[in-house]
């Protein structure tokens, strides 16, 4: 069989347990314990998107477009947000877990939250918003090239995600 | 008069409210998300001229620059940490959990290896996130000038939730404990809105996901 150009994916958030999605696939993808729908069974056909009635399951691609060109002055400028936000996140790391005060530690607990959000997002912005892109291609391979457990884990998913990029 | 919160847009419309807005009080906040009255604009008025960019140099903690100007080279363990948080985000909505996992394992990892700073306190924080006007207004006009829609949605988010968060710390530093003293202070789980208030809002006024998205902060009894 060949790979799908698409799969089904369920949010079980809006899921209302109406199981029209078992009666309609006919290789049984949809119907694990856990609710999520087995990607080595589901061929891509469609047929439990478009039956199910709380409009829970959509498809997903295979394979993404390569993502948008960023020019290299948003970059640098994102570079300086982004360095910014990497020393803010750890000043209030450090004063949360070295204050006695519980206001304070829970602001600074919601600081840390905050700001590697809002780092995360300029990181999204700054050329990696798909893990499939080169870039993150090359971010992964430089990380392999280390030691230790890190090298490990970006070997891994170097195995998992092909680029999507020449 | 209308008045327009800079935060999330909230508008304040005389001719609807009983009080005018000129006549609220010092301490009257958004009724939307929160910000204080000085987060307000007048409907009309012209717009404030853009901030002075921070000298860099005048930081209580200056921030290590890339020598080499080179973007993907000499990132931080910090920055690769956000980088690999955002990308494990990216797993997660493309339905890969495995990838997911292991990005968010290699996040972990390199924020465990993140320096620490020497001196870090709250006066150092309410610096640079001050500093941060500056950088967001460069960024913003080098996205603009790109056309780089994208950039400037995150840059908006951004500088909105880092106006909050030092607002907030500016309030903590006034007030001490007593301004988080019986409430609670939530997080958008999406975003990264910090709210001080008894319950989550409704919407978050920055990303407007509902309030089940808001997570409480809570830390152990000491």
């Amino acid at each position: 069989m060949s790979t799908p150009r698409k799969y089904a994916v369920r949010n079980l958030r809006l899921c209302t347990k109406d199981c029209i999605c078992l009666f309609v696939c006919p290789y049984g993808a949809t119907d694990t314990e856990n609710s999520v729908i087995d990607v080595d069974k589901c061929v891509g056909c469609g047929a439990c998107a478009e039956a199910c009635p709380s409009g829970a399951i959509y498809m997903v691609p295979a394979t993404y477009p390569p993502q948008q060109k960023k020019q290299d002055s948003v970059l640098e400028a994102m570079g300086e947000l982004s360095r910014a936000k990497a020393d803010e996140e750890q000043i209030a790391r450090q004063i949360a877990a070295e204050t006695g005060e519980e206001g304070l530690a829970r602001l600074m607990k919601a600081a840390v939250k905050s700001l590697r959000l809002v780092h995360e997002d300029v990181m999204r912005e700054s050329g990696y918003m798909l893990p499939q892109s080169a870039n993150a291609q090359a971010l992964l391979a430089r990380i392999a090239d280390g030691e230790g457990a890190s090298a490990q884990t970006a070997k891994e998913l170097l195995d998992l995600i092909p680029c999507n990029e020449p | 008069m209308k008045a327009v919160c800079q935060l999330c847009g909230y508008v304040y419309d005389d001719e609807k409210e009983s009080v005018p807005f000129a006549e609220l009080p010092d301490d009257w906040t958004c009724p939307c998300c929160g910000a204080p009255k000085e987060f307000f604009e007048i409907e009309g008025s012209p717009e404030e001229a853009a901030e002075p960019v921070a000298d860099a140099q005048d930081e209580a903690i200056r921030i290590a620059t890339d020598a080499e100007g080179d973007v993907m080279a000499g990132l931080s363990a910090g920055q690769v940490a956000a980088l690999c948080g955002n990308l494990a985000r990216g797993c997660e909505k493309q339905n890969l959990p495995r990838e997911s996992a292991l990005f968010a394992q290699l996040a972990e990892s390199f924020t465990a290896q993140v320096e620490p700073i020497d001196g870090a306190d709250i006066h150092g924080l309410a610096d640079l996130l001050m500093g941060d006007a500056g950088r967001y207004a460069a960024a913003r006009n080098a996205a603009k000038a790109a056309g780089d829609r994208g950039s400037l949605r995150a840059l908006t988010w951004g500088e909105r939730i880092t106006n909050m968060l030092s607002y907030l710390v500016g309030r903590y530093l006034k007030d001490g404990e007593a301004f988080l003293k019986d409430t609670e202070v939530w997080v958008c789980a999406a975003c990264g809105f910090i709210y001080v208030g008894d319950e989550a809002p409704e919407l978050c006024p920055v990303c407007k996901v509902p309030a089940w998205k808001f997570e409480k902060m809570e830390v152990k009894a000491s």
